[in-house]
Parts: structure tokens; C-alpha cells; sequence
């Protein structure tokens, strides 16, 4: 019997061996095969995922994990790769055959989808699933109006919706160069408009950035403009208000604009903006540069605003210049309500859902259940949702709560940290998980540490990771940890209930109506900020209310105004509910 | 030709046989360009390809409909159609360069340098128009090379606007296509001096012909040829501008008259991803290309006397 | 042994107004200035269309983020080679240009001969609908059928994920054989009515009368039909899903587009604060962009001047031979 065991062990060990042998970079682990010897022959799956910035096998730790727990490897199919809009998913779909885990958005895509009979029916899997049954809620949602089980929701979390789900710095907010505003004395800010000579200050004493050319307080892009210039609706946030449309609608419900309005926060932004260039505030080049141009400008310091804190600080806020007191840091305006999006119930934009063509229906669902899991949520929570990583490399429960390993330190906040073999090799950025969905929320709490799972929450990390620049905004703001603990300590925060609320597809109408609508606006925007003076500005505002009325603007409104109420509606009802 | 007699039997075999001869790529053709122009189908349903065609909504001519509901619309149609055709008939006008270049490269008798020009100059056509952008926006930016060279020298006190002004934009587009297309254009013109009988040159210089009188009687009635066709298949492509140059040229204050009926199509609805408003677009645009071009041919054979197809 | 016909109706026209002006003498000082002027804006247009691929070249040797704000311009600052490590690490790289040259190789040559031979046959005018066939084919050039029907298509046929697909829909192709047909027109009758004599067949007279005859214009359409191949990912992009039939085109597309998502989902997602320390060779979707612009347009640079040849030995050749 035992000898018999022992032969066992032999041929599987010879049998890893000879496997490691012929795939390279895949080192002797604890045995190739399913952990529990669940999953004997190997299988590739085909993963068809809105989200993944990579496609093709990856290898690495997390393909290790995977390949170690569900003898499973994945081939990701990418269309944020591929390019080209819906050209991938269209001809895929249409050849019937998706892939055998589709990660897509909820809502029309979904129900396309089911009625198109590319998705399994989960039902029986979802009912042995043991982790992602503690999202029942979310689920039932999701399904309500299917016949079964086709979708199972992403960004779960057992936060509150009324809770912000951004962690320590909200999306938008006013960020600018804290060393220069330091150096002002701190004035003070009463509102918006408040902002122009204090930048103006700042760009007069630093007409330059660290490489000699020339700095502006504020520099524009337009890759991302859509129903309006999407720079322009950034400090509309400030005050609460988001864009549905053709609509800025307060968190709360208590406002809602048609943007071209003349009195619209959108207006009063592009005025904002006009204002600045005339005072020469604006980089001339905004109007032609791309994103890449302009992220560049902040890493040089040559621009001094930014409207979030993940541009300005990501490409500022290096260990050097942090180091120096340099960098990017929010300055409360006194009348801001900063719009945060709450945590979502119901999961976020995305679901996760198996292919009616799938071979082996069993194991991908048992992988799917996985990913709701602690280990799955520590594990496929890539680097950029700071998920820790896989307990015992990159981090292990301390004393006071989770810390980082000395690996940990080195490969999630230094760069380039070499995997050991039996973890998988390879660089550990680049083995990170290619589906670059969050499942479960990081800023939820481990139930196992007690902790949240974004290591930039705990304890350990927090007291090791301070520096001059934020040791000093901290003591201005009356010494509170982070941008968020401000906000709401002073209440100048105002979230919107997380619904998971999904705008109804437009019509065909709406959208060709929509569509040219948006071009004008877009370049209307553009041209009143870069007008030449308030009454260039008034006669073009006055021409593009013109023009998109003619185009058909009101119809689109009426149907975004529908939705924003819509949305207004189901978010009291969460918030109800379940705040 | 002799129409009056009856095609004999041998004859009518001969003009089969030479018809055997092309049949298998007469099938590659029915296959990968008549067959699929099924398709066409969509632009009379919601086309959604997840349900099929059979599951997808039967809509008529709504799309048809969108193209023209307003008239807002129908003067921003106007302007886009200007502007294509402006481009175009430009387009038209400057194919004429490539002849020029071919024609001129070939009084180059330097062999190392005349290979090298051609070499240099078909690099354009390989750099993609992002790139092209970026190019340009090094050098045309307000702190672009010109701009910077043009105020060290005390000439501006301002940066001139090169990119984001509405001035003679149709030209400032032509003169991109022209700098990027010419070298390689002249590929197939420098093909057909090759093929001249170098005879012809020597008796020319023996008669004592200068060299523009060689170029202009020898070289340019052999380019001739090539140059009708593609000039005819370039009418045909009136509305086919292409999208890629003007999409990464465009910004908010030249788009009134950089916006070509490609970057439209593009803005209206493709990139909003209705797949049957796509096919409405490409059916009309393929539709009107054939028909110009077979006006165009026609016209040929009232004037010349010959068609070019 | 056929004599050569100069091509109708041109020139005895045009050795007739040269023989009224045989007393001007060859090179005159207008010449020579001539000569100068055209070898100078010549060498001036040639410079102006370098300068963007060198652009290219020293910025994708330099840092990155001086490349990124469009400041280099004469020489490369912030020398490194990362730009171009990092490509020639991408994962199946050289199966994939294995993948390329193959098809490349494979395309041309299909395309080639069917495009001499097609342009052969559309001038046979004894050829039953002749017109008719022609212009079927013609007109394919203004068709878009759509991608969705183009791939059931291909579905349909088994071409997906298979080699073919990049070379059977590439045969006949309507430009080419415009090109080849009307070459072969300006050609002097008189070749094809010799060999005829002779009692060649049409086989015959294609591939001893045809082929050596219209080198130029074949390379000419080699030239055409191997860019085309070398540059082409789309076909990768829809038919394409097994990892082995990836051309390298394809993987460096996806590769610049996973250069600008990853940038965009880092920034958006909250930033890995440390990872952007090293902003100089930090990848770009700009820099990834120029590097692989120039590793593609390279392998075309050292290819072209040996098509380059064809263009001089044309009919001359051929009427020797023939």
C-alpha cells in the first residue's frame, strides 16, 4: 500500500518534472496537477475579457496559481488590445462562439448575449459555489430578468453603498502644486474663481518647469472628450455634480443641469477656463497635445493643476520629488462638495459568465468561485487596484495587522522584483493577473486579516509611508491621514449611492442625434475657452445653444434627463436599503 | 474586327478557351468580393450580431432616414460633402505630381543618387498618420521647431497657429497627402519609363533633340496611359477620402472644414458601434463609386473615342 | 525574331517635330543649369522626407519623456536602447516573423504571377465577355461588404485560423492587374503576333513573351503586394486566434495598443506611484509607437533597392531574347 503510494508519488513527481521540462520558465512546484487532484488532464481556455490590457497565455505567479489549482491556462482574447471598437467582439459573436469565460458589461451587452444563447445557464454551478453565494444580492439583481443564472457581478463589496469606494483619494477633486501654494502662504480659496490669481501667483513665480520649458497652471487634452469637453466637466465635480449625457446630476438628487444651459456648472467652467487663458494660464498647446504630451508636461512640472489626483500625483509624486516636498496635493476649495461614487451593491459595470460553447463548464466555474475568495481577491486584484498579492510573498499577517514582505516592499512599491522559481518566476509585475477585473473590491475587508485587502489601508503600511510633502499638507488640514478622511471630516464629501444603475442603451435615433450633437459641443467648448475675451465667449455660447437645438439637443436631453432621474430614483432606494 | 461573318465554330472555341483560362479566379472573386455582399442585407434590419440576422429587427429605411432628418443636418451634410469633394478634386489635381517626379527622377542620370531619391522619398508613405501628427506637432506646435526658430529670430512675437487655425485647411491636408504619397505614386510611372525602347532615345538624340523635347514627345505620352486609368479610378473615388489623416489632423477649430464625409460616418455613428448605419454608409459609398465610375468610362468612349475599362 | 514597333501613334509624331529642330546642340549652359536645379530640389524633397523616419530613429533611442513633449529633434538625448529590448523580448516574436516572411514571400509571388497573368489575359480581346469579366473585377475595388459578413465567409470556407487566409483572398488583386493590362497594351503588338506565328500557345506566349517582358511593372507590383503583405495585421486581428499564425505585424499592433491601455488603466486605476519614477525609459504608447514604426519600415528600406534593379532592364531584354 504504502510502496503503491510512494510509486504514485514518484510518477507524478517524474511526470511535473517532465512537464516543467517542456514548458520553459515553468519551475518544480508543489505538482502540476490540481491542488487536490480534482482537475487531472490540463485544459486552455479561451477568455474573452473587456477589461485585460494583454492578450495571449501569460506566465508568471498568477498563472501558476491558476495552473497549480484548475490545471487550467488561460489565452486571453483582449478587444481593449485588439483595437478597433467592437470589431473583435462583433465578429466573434457572430461566428457564435464568444470564448468559455467572457468577462463583458452588464446591461445591453448582457441581455444580447443571453438571448442569443453565447452564455451557459449557471444555476447548478452557482448553487455549489461556496464564496460568490455572499453576494446573493448582487446576483439576483443581475439575473433578475433571465431565465437562470448568466452573469455573475464584479466589483462586489460588503461596503454600504452610501460609503465611498475610491479608498484614500476621491476621483476628482482640486489638486495643484502644494509646494508652490506653499509657498503662497496657503491663501485661502472661497470657491472655484478663487483659483485664478492664486495660480496665476504660482505660475509667476514658476514661469518653468524642471526642464526649462515653458509651465502652465493649466493644460488641456481632448482624447477623452465625449458629450462635452471632458476637461471642462472635471470641476463640475467638485461641486457634486456627474455627467449622464447631456445632464451634470447632483449625488444627491437635488440638482440637475442641461450642460449648455448658460447658467450650467459646465458653463461656468468653460468660463473659468476662458478667464485663465486670457490671464495666460492656459498652455497654448492644449487643443493639439494628447494624453501622452501631457502626462509627460506634469512629470517635468510644467503644468500646476490637475483635476484628479491620479493624474497629477501618479506622474509628480515620484519617491524623489516626494522626498523633496515636491508634488501634487488637494487644496480644499471652501465651498466644494467633491462628487465620490459609493460603493456598488449590485457590482460594477462588468459580469463574468461562461460560454455555451465551454468544454469543461465544472472547472471554470469553480475557477470563477475562486476569484471571490480571499485568496482569489488577494491574488487577481492586479497591482493597479493594489491588491497585496499572494500571502506569504508579498505580504503575512504581523502583529498589528497584515505587513509587507521585504519582497512585497520591493515589488509592489519599488519596480522590477525577480519571483522566486517555486512562485513561478519572472518579474512579478509581469506576472500579475491578465483579467485585470476586480471581483471582489480591495477596499473591502479580509474577513481572514480583519484588514482590508488594499495594502495601502493597513497600518504597517501607513506608518512606514510618509514623507515632507505630506507630512506637511497633513498638519494644514489639521492633521488627518488622507484626502478622504478631510473630506469627510469636514463634509465636503458627497457620494452618490452606489445602484449600479445602467443607462438604457440609446435608440438608434438618439444616438445619430446624440453623436452629432456631441461634435459641436465639443468644439464649441474649445473654442470658448480659448476665446478672446467674455464677449467672444457669450456669441459663441449663444451659436452652439443654436446650432445643437437645430441638430435635435432637446430630444437627447429629454431622454437623459429620463435616466438621470432614473438613477436618482434607484440610488435613494439602495441607499435605503441597504445604508 | 470582323462582325458581319458568323463566329465560326474555332473561333467560338478559342474565345471559350481563353475564358477557361481566368474561371478560377473569376470563383476567387465570386468568393471573397460578390459573395459576401450579402451583408448589404443589414441595412434594412437593427443588425445585433449576438441574436442574427433572424432574431434582429426588421427596420426598412430608418437608417436611410437618419442620414437626412434635420435640416441643422442637412447643412452640416453640405459642408462635409464640400469639404470631400474640395479634398478630393485637390487629390485630383496633385496626381498629377507623381508623373512630374517620375518624369524629372528620370533625367537624373547619377544611378547611386537617382536610387537613393527613390529610395528617401517612398519613406513617407510608410510612416502611419499618427505618427505623422506627432511629427508635425514637434514641428508646428506653438513651441514647436518653426515656431521657436521663427521668434529666436525676432520674426514673431506670437507662435503662429499651424494646427489649430481653420486656415486653408483643404490645402494644408493636400500638401500632407502630397508630401506622403508622391514618391511612392511615382513607382508605377517609373515602371512604365522603363519599358520605353531605349532606341527611340538614341535616334531622338541623334535627330539632336534637347532633353525637354525627349521628355515631352517620348517620356510623357508613355505615362500617359497609366495615368488616365488611375486618374479615372480616382474620380470614382470622389468620397473616399479615408479618415485617418483628417481624424489625427482634426481639432476644434478646424474640424468645420477638415470634417470629410469618412470622418463623419465615423463621428455619427460607427463610433458609436451601430453595425447597420456602418453598412448603409458603405453600401451607398460602394454603390456611387461604381456608378461614377462607369459615368466616367462613358464619358471616355463620347470623348476620346475609347473606353478605359 | 521580331523587330521592335515604337508604340503607336506617339512617336512618329514626336521624331517628326524632332527632326524640324536637329541644328540645337545637346548640352547647353541651360541644360547643365537644368540638371543643376533638378538634382538640388530632388536632393531637397528627398531630405524633407528622410527627416520624419530619422525623427523616428532618435526618438526611439531617447528618453522617453523628452521624446514624449516632441523635443528632440537633431540627435538623440537620453541615449538608451530599452525601446528596442523591450520589442525584441515580446513573447513569439520570431515565429511570428517567420509567420511574416512566409506570407510575405508566398503573397507576392501568388500575386505577382496572377496579376502578369490576368493582365495577359484581359488584353486576349478574342476572350468570350472579356469587358464583362473585367469590369466585374474592377468594380470589387469600390466594394466593402462588412467585416461581420467577410468573416462567416472565411468561417464558412475554414480559412480561419489558417495560413491561407492570408494569401488566397490576396490573389486577385483588381489594381495590379490594371496596372499589369495596361503595361502590357503599351507594349509593341507585334511580340505577341510574332510568337503566334510561331505557333505558341497562350501558355507559351505568357511565359516567354509576357513574364520577361514586363519585369518593371511586376516589380512594381512585387513592391506593391509585399508591403502590403509585410504591413497587413488586420486579417491577423479577425481570422486569427492561434497564437502560431500570428504575424509579427499583428503582435506589434498589439502591442502599441497595450502600451497605451496598460498606461491609461494605470493612470485611471490610481497610479503604482513608484513604477513612474524611471519616466525615461518607462515605455510610452508614443515610444512604443516610433520604435516599432522603425522596426518595421527597416526590413522595407533594405529590401526595396533590390526591386530597385528590375526597373532598368525592361523591354530591351526582352527584345534581345525574344
Amino acid at each position: 500500500m504504502k510502496l503503491k503510494n510512494l510509486a504514485v508519488l514518484f510518477t507524478a513527481g517524474a511526470l511535473a518534472v517532465s512537464l516543467a521540462a517542456c514548458s520553459k520558465n515553468q519551475p518544480e512546484g508543489e505538482g502540476s496537477s490540481g491542488s487536490d487532484g480534482k482537475y487531472a488532464d490540463p485544459i486552455t481556455i479561451d477568455v474573452f475579457d473587456g477589461l485585460a490590457n494583454f492578450m495571449g497565455i501569460k506566465e508568471g505567479w498568477f498563472a501558476k496559481i491558476v495552473k497549480d489549482k484548475f490545471n487550467m491556462e488561460m489565452n486571453i482574447i483582449a478587444p481593449n488590445v485588439a483595437g478597433q471598437g467592437d470589431t473583435l467582439y462583433n465578429t466573434r459573436v457572430a461566428g457564435g462562439d464568444l470564448g468559455d469565460l467572457v468577462i463583458m458589461d452588464k446591461g445591453q451587452q448582457l441581455d444580447e448575449l443571453v438571448e442569443g444563447g453565447l452564455l451557459m445557464d449557471l444555476s447548478n454551478d452557482y448553487a455549489d459555489m461556496t464564496y460568490a453565494n455572499e453576494f446573493d444580492a448582487a446576483v439576483d439583481k443581475l439575473n433578475a430578468s433571465y431565465d437562470g443564472i448568466y452573469g455573475l457581478p464584479t466589483s462586489v463589496s460588503h461596503l454600504k453603498p452610501t460609503e465611498p469606494s475610491e479608498g484614500e483619494d476621491p476621483t476628482f477633486g482640486p489638486f495643484l502644486r502644494w509646494d508652490y501654494y506653499a509657498e503662497l502662504g496657503y491663501p485661502e480659496i472661497a470657491t472655484l474663481e478663487d483659483l485664478l490669481p492664486i495660480l496665476a501667483d504660482m505660475q509667476a513665480a514658476h514661469p518653468t518647469g524642471d526642464n526649462g520649458q515653458p509651465a502652465y497652471a493649466l493644460s488641456f487634452f481632448k482624447d477623452w472628450d465625449g458629450n462635452m469637453m471632458n476637461n471642462a466637466k472635471q470641476p463640475t465635480c467638485f461641486y457634486g455634480y456627474d455627467e449622464l449625457g447631456f445632464v451634470l446630476a447632483k449625488a444627491d438628487g437635488s440638482d440637475y443641469q442641461s450642460i449648455i444651459d448658460s447658467d450650467s456648472e459646465y458653463v461656468r467652467t468653460l468660463k473659468f477656463f476662458q478667464k485663465a487663458q486670457e490671464m495666460g494660464l492656459v498652455d497654448p498647446e492644449s487643443s493639439t497635445q494628447n494624453y501622452d504630451t501631457l502626462f509627460t508636461k506634469y512629470q517635468n512640472g510644467q503644468v500646476l493643476f490637475s483635476f484628479w489626483p491620479w493624474l497629477g500625483q501618479s506622474a509628480y509624486n515620484t519617491t524623489e520629488h516626494l522626498a523633496q516636498g515636491k508634488g501634487f496635493e488637494i487644496a480644499p476649495l471652501e465651498d466644494m462638495t467633491v462628487f465620490s461614487y459609493g460603493a456598488e451593491v449590485y457590482g460594477g459595470k462588468q459580469f463574468i459568465g461562461i460560454g455555451s460553447q465551454a468544454e469543461d463548464p465544472e472547472r471554470i466555474a469553480d475557477f470563477i468561485d475562486w476569484l471571490y475568495s480571499p485568496e482569489g481577491t488577494n491574488d487577481s486584484g492586479s497591482d493597479t487596484m493594489s491588491a497585496p498579492g499572494p500571502e506569504g510573498l508579498t505580504w503575512e499577517e504581523g502583529t498589528d495587522g497584515p505587513v509587507l514582505t521585504d519582497f512585497g516592499k520591493k515589488a509592489l512599491l519599488g519596480s522590477e522584483a525577480e519571483v522566486a522559481a517555486e512562485w513561478g518566476g519572472g518579474i512579478y509585475e509581469d506576472g500579475v493577473s491578465p483579467l485585470n477585473v476586480p471581483v471582489v473590491l480591495a477596499i473591502d475587508e479580509n474577513p481572514e486579516t480583519n484588514y482590508p485587502y488594499k495594502y495601502t489601508f493597513w497600518p504597517s503600511y501607513q506608518a512606514e509611508n510618509t514623507n515632507p510633502l505630506l507630512t506637511d499638507w497633513q498638519s494644514q488640514m489639521g492633521d488627518v491621514a488622507t484626502t478622504m478622511d478631510y473630506l469627510k471630516a469636514q463634509d465636503q464629501l458627497m457620494v452618490a449611492p452606489g445602484a449600479s444603475f445602467v443607462a438604457p442603451a440609446d435608440s438608434a435615433e438618439i444616438e445619430t442625434v446624440r453623436n452629432q450633437v456631441k461634435a459641436q459641443i465639443v468644439s464649441y467648448s474649445w473654442q470658448m475657452v480659448f476665446a478672446p475675451d467674455q464677449a467672444g465667449f457669450d456669441s459663441l455660447l449663444t451659436q452652439m445653444q443654436s446650432t445643437v437645438d437645430g441638430l435635435g439637443y432637446q430630444t437627447v436631453l429629454e431622454w437623459d434627463m429620463a435616466n438621470a432621474k432614473d438613477q436618482n430614483a434607484q440610488r435613494q432606494a439602495v441607499a435605503k436599503e441597504f445604508g | 474586327m470582323v462582325k458581319a461573318q458568323r463566329p465560326s465554330a474555332a473561333k467560338r472555341r478559342e474565345s471559350l478557351r481563353l475564358f477557361l483560362y481566368i474561371v478560377p479566379f473569376l470563383a476567387l472573386i465570386f468568393l471573397f468580393s460578390y459573395f459576401p455582399l450579402y451583408g448589404w442585407i443589414y441595412s434594412f434590419f437593427d443588425y445585433k450580431p449576438a441574436l442574427g440576422l433572424a432574431r434582429s429587427e426588421f427596420v426598412g429605411l430608418q437608417w436611410f432616414r437618419l442620414l437626412v432628418y434635420s435640416p441643422a443636418q442637412l447643412t452640416q451634410i453640405l459642408q462635409v460633402l464640400a469639404n470631400t469633394l474640395g479634398m478630393s478634386f485637390i487629390g485630383i489635381a496633385t496626381s498629377i505630381l507623381p508623373v512630374a517626379f517620375a518624369l524629372f527622377l528620370n533625367e537624373i542620370k547619377a544611378k547611386p543618387f537617382k536610387n537613393l531619391i527613390q529610395t528617401l522619398t517612398t519613406l513617407p508613405n510608410f510612416i502611419s498618420w499618427v505618427l505623422v501628427y506627432m511629427i508635425a506637432f514637434s514641428i508646428f506646435s506653438s513651441t514647436g521647431l518653426v515656431n521657436s526658430a521663427l521668434s529666436d529670430w525676432g520674426f514673431i512675437s506670437t507662435p503662429i497657429k499651424f494646427l489649430d487655425s481653420d486656415s486653408y485647411t483643404w490645402l494644408k491636408m493636400a500638401a500632407w497627402g502630397v508630401w506622403k504619397g508622391v514618391g511612392w505614386g511615382a513607382i508605377m510611372y517609373l515602371a512604365a519609363i522603363a519599358s520605353i525602347d531605349p532606341t527611340l532615345y538614341e535616334s531622338a538624340r541623334v535627330d539632336g533633340a534637347k532633353r525637354f523635347q525627349i521628355m515631352r514627345h517620348i517620356t510623357l505620352p508613355h505615362l500617359i496611359p497609366t495615368y488616365l486609368v488611375l486618374l479615372m479610378l480616382s474620380v470614382a473615388n470622389l468620397l473616399n477620402n479615408g479618415m485617418e489623416q483628417y481624424y489625427v489632423f482634426k481639432n476644434a477649430f478646424n474640424l468645420e472644414h477638415i470634417q470629410v464625409l469618412d470622418l463623419y460616418v465615423f463621428t455619427i455613428g460607427i463610433g458609436g458601434g451601430s453595425l447597420s448605419m456602418a453598412t448603409v454608409i458603405s453600401m451607398l459609398k460602394s454603390i456611387i463609386s461604381v456608378a461614377l465610375l462607369v459615368a466616367v468610362n462613358w464619358l471616355s468612349r463620347r470623348l476620346r473615342g475609347s473606353s478605359i475599362i | 525574331m521580331p523587330t521592335i514597333d515604337p508604340p503607336h501613334s506617339t512617336a512618329p509624331l514626336a521624331t517628326g517635330r524632332l527632326l524640324r529642330r536637329r541644328h540645337h546642340r545637346l548640352v547647353s549652359p541651360g541644360q547643365v543649369g537644368f540638371g543643376l536645379i533638378n538634382y538640388a530640389l530632388f536632393g531637397l524633397f528627398a531630405l524633407l522626407c528622410a527627416y520624419p523616419f530619422y525623427y523616428l530613429i532618435i526618438n526611439s533611442l531617447s528618453a522617453n519623456d523628452l521624446s514624449a513633449l516632441g523635443q528632440v529633434r537633431l540627435w538623440p538625448q537620453g541615449l538608451h536602447w530599452d525601446n528596442y529590448a523591450e520589442i525584441f523580448q515580446l513573447r513569439g516574436l520570431s515565429l511570428a516573423a517567420v509567420v511574416s516572411v512566409l506570407r510575405t514571400v508566398i503573397g507576392t509571388a501568388a500575386t505577382v504571377l496572377a496579376s502578369a497573368f490576368l493582365g495577359f489575359m484581359f488584353t486576349q480581346e478574342k476572350m468570350w465577355h472579356r469587358k464583362l469579366w473585367y469590369r466585374l473585377m474592377i468594380f470589387t475595388m469600390y466594394f466593402n461588404a462588412g467585416l461581420i459578413p467577410m468573416f462567416i465567409t472565411m468561417k464558412n470556407l475554414h480559412l480561419t485560423n489558417s495560413f491561407w487566409v492570408y494569401i488566397l483572398p490576396a490573389i486577385v488583386q483588381p489594381f495590379n492587374i490594371i496596372l499589369v493590362k495596361t503595361y502590357i497594351e503599351s507594349m509593341p503588338a507585334s511580340l505577341q503576333e510574332a510568337a503566334e506565328v510561331d505557333g505558341a500557345s497562350t501558355l507559351q506566349i505568357f511565359f516567354r513573351v509576357i513574364l520577361p517582358n514586363t519585369t518593371p511593372i511586376l516589380a512594381t507590383v512585387a513592391i506593391f503586394s509585399a508591403v502590403g503583405q509585410w504591413n497587413s495585421f488586420q486579417d491577423t486581428l479577425i481570422y486569427i486566434t492561434d497564437q502560431k499564425l500570428y504575424s509579427l505585424q499583428y503582435i506589434l499592433y498589439t502591442y502599441i495598443n497595450q502600451a497605451s491601455s496598460l498606461a491609461e488603466a494605470a493612470q485611471q486605476a490610481g497610479g503604482n506611484l513608484a513604477s513612474v519614477a524611471s519616466a525615461a525609459t518607462k515605455q510610452t504608447a508614443t515610444s512604443v509607437r516610433m520604435t516599432v514604426a522603425v522596426v518595421v519600415v527597416a526590413p522595407i528600406i533594405f529590401v526595396y533597392p533590390i526591386f530597385q534593379r528590375f526597373f532598368v532592364k525592361g523591354i530591351m531584354l526582352g527584345a534581345v531574347k525574344g
